[in-house]
């Protein structure tokens, strides 16, 4: 464990020392913040009609602005994480340092485990400086703080699904770049998908339902921890993260 | 320390290696040598972890690197042609992690010693990406002795480095390998390996194409001013000398495990003018690489 940590702080500094962490950081605060200011004016709009018209119910923060404003992060995410996880194995292949992990006496499940935890411990630190939105939200509002968490939840899960594409992305290849397509061209895949399911016949339907990213998100985002969409992003997760693994045991014995 | 039994590795249509047999004994220095593509670095990747063989066995201290890999690898410092550096950090934060995932009990301790060994200590806390090619080479070193390795593996750790800093390097492997015992060194300058090792091995088209012992190719060349059939005479029955190689303009060379007075008494009649020790070892390592197949 300990040598699953040591390689994960490692990554979270390489994160930090390049561009691309600050970036990323500095594109979630300011794309954030132009969704919530954007939602909250929409929210206060409709707000405002609804408290106007006798036939209209009162507008509920929930379903009219944290979960249209929590589904709005995938887009950011969608590019963020490709970017935050395309060096994990490409950039040490590329540099030559992956050998120290490969000549070490740890597992390759340590190695994917450790570069896995490091992208995921910077994707925390990412979402923790957007805790001035629910603090804001419960501040002048009255949002159910479990709407709240399971939102931050659901977007840590899909974090959590877009770093383990990156991460075996980024182990097919040398090339930082390439891993970076590879994985925004796998997620827009599974993205689309949601929107493939209403084209498709019969049983397809319920296939790429199942299928979709965005669904499980959006079911997650409005408040409702079904085991469904946690098991569908922990499979979705652990089904990239042996892809990985494989791939890294290829290189030592199959190559 | 270190035992290989026909190790072999495949890389697609590609036989990198072919069968190697060979070992290196505890206190052993030994130069790896050969051309480049010849199989040396495929070699020290399978023996320090990184790659698997296709076929074949590798033991390193004891321990065989396939069915046990952790402790194999334990008793390894591998040195790679590449250094494994991580330029964002620092040279004592990247030896603490590298002490840490090689699973050091006390990974201050064993740094502060590695560094020590390897006198960093006066840039300790600069950044790896801010030091000379030199330095870099000194940390890819402490990173390899960290966790006080049985067993070093050099991959080339002359390269790129200018005379000085290939000297300096050159003086350290030598005080590290009287401390660590064991030592596979590989490289293309063989004044390093006749400075360093006791014994070669020479690897060609994947084949183990010669195990030598340094001291065997050694020669004295003597320069008389007088040369005759006497003078041959003289010098073959100096004990030591079984052959006497004549070498044209009074210049002779005989085997380097005589007794060098007796030598000196022998030709002195002859004229000596000069007695100098020289090494075999290129004309060796060229006709072993010239062959077209092993």
């Amino acid at each position: 464990m300990k040598a699953m940590l040591s390689i994960a702080r490692r990554e979270i500094g390489a994160i930090f020392a390049t561009p691309i962490g600050w970036t990323c950081l500095a594109a979630l605060l300011l794309m954030t913040g132009f969704f919530f200011a954007w939602m909250l004016g929409l929210y206060a709009e409709t707000a405002l009609q609804a408290a106007a018209s006798p036939w209209d119910d009162p507008v509920n923060v929930n379903d009219h602005l944290v979960a249209p404003f929590f589904s709005s992060w995938a887009v950011i995410l969608l590019f963020a994480c490709p970017a935050i996880s395309m060096r994990l194995i490409a950039g040490d292949r590329r540099d030559g340092s992956l050998e120290l992990l490969m000549t070490s006496p740890i597992s390759t499940f340590q190695i994917v485990g450790g570069k896995y935890l490091g992208a995921m411990g910077f994707v925390c630190i990412m979402l923790a400086a957007t805790l001035h939105f629910p603090v804001m939200l419960l501040w002048l509002g009255d949002p159910d703080p479990g709407v709240l968490t399971s939102c931050y939840l659901a977007i840590l899960f899909m974090s959590a699904a877009f770093v383990a594409v990156g991460l075996a992305a980024s182990s097919l290849t040398e090339s930082q770049l390439v891993a970076l397509l590879i994985s925004f061209a796998v997620l827009l895949g599974f993205w689309l998908l949601g929107a493939a399911d209403s084209q498709a016949p019969g049983v397809f339907t319920k296939v790429l339902a199942h299928a979709s990213l965005l669904d499980h998100m959006e079911s997650l985002a409005r408040g409702a921890i079904h085991l469904r969409d946690v098991v569908y992003f922990l499979t979705f997760s652990g089904f990239f993260l042996f892809v990985a693994h494989q791939r890294i045991e290829w290189m030592r014995w199959g190559e | 320390m270190i035992q290989v039994e026909g190790l072999t590795r495949i890389f697609g249509a590609t036989t990198a290696i072919d069968g190697l047999d060979f070992s290196v004994d505890s206190g052993e220095i030994v130069g790896f040598l050969g051309l480049n593509g010849a199989g040396k670095t495929t070699t020290m990747r399978i023996l320090a972890g990184s790659l698997g063989a296709t076929s074949g066995e590798a033991h390193i201290s004891g321990h065989c690197v396939r069915k046990e890999a952790r402790q194999a690898k334990r008793c390894v410092g591998y040195l790679p042609e590449r250094l494994p550096l991580h330029p964002e950090m620092t040279i004592q934060a990247y030896l603490e992690h590298a002490a840490r995932i090689k699973s050091v009990p006390n990974p201050r301790k064993a740094v502060a010693r590695s560094i020590e060994r390897t006198s960093l200590g006066q840039v300790a806390h600069r950044l790896i990406g801010n030091l000379s090619k030199g330095y870099r080479q000194r940390v890819g070193l402490a990173q390899a002795l960290v966790h006080d390795p049985a067993v070093l593996i050099l991959d080339e750790p002359g390269t790129g480095l200018d005379p000085a800093q290939r000297h300096e390097i050159r003086e350290l492997i030598g005080e590290l390998a009287r401390d660590s015992g064991t030592v596979l060194l590989s490289t293309h300058v063989l004044a390093e390996v006749e400075a360093l090792c006791t014994r070669v091995l020479v690897l060609h088209q994947g084949q183990i194409v010669a195990q030598d012992d340094l001291e065997a190719m050694r020669s004295i060349h003597v320069h008389l001013a007088r040369p005759s059939e006497a003078a041959i005479q003289a010098m073959r029955s100096v004990p030591g000398v079984e052959q006497v190689q004549e070498l044209g303009e009074g210049r002779f060379s005989v085997d380097a495990s005589c007794d060098r007075e007796l030598l000196g008494q022998a030709t002195a009649p002859h004229g000596l003018l000069e007695m100098t020790l020289r090494h075999r070892l290129e004309e060796r390592f060229l006709s072993l690489t010239r062959r077209g197949s092993p």
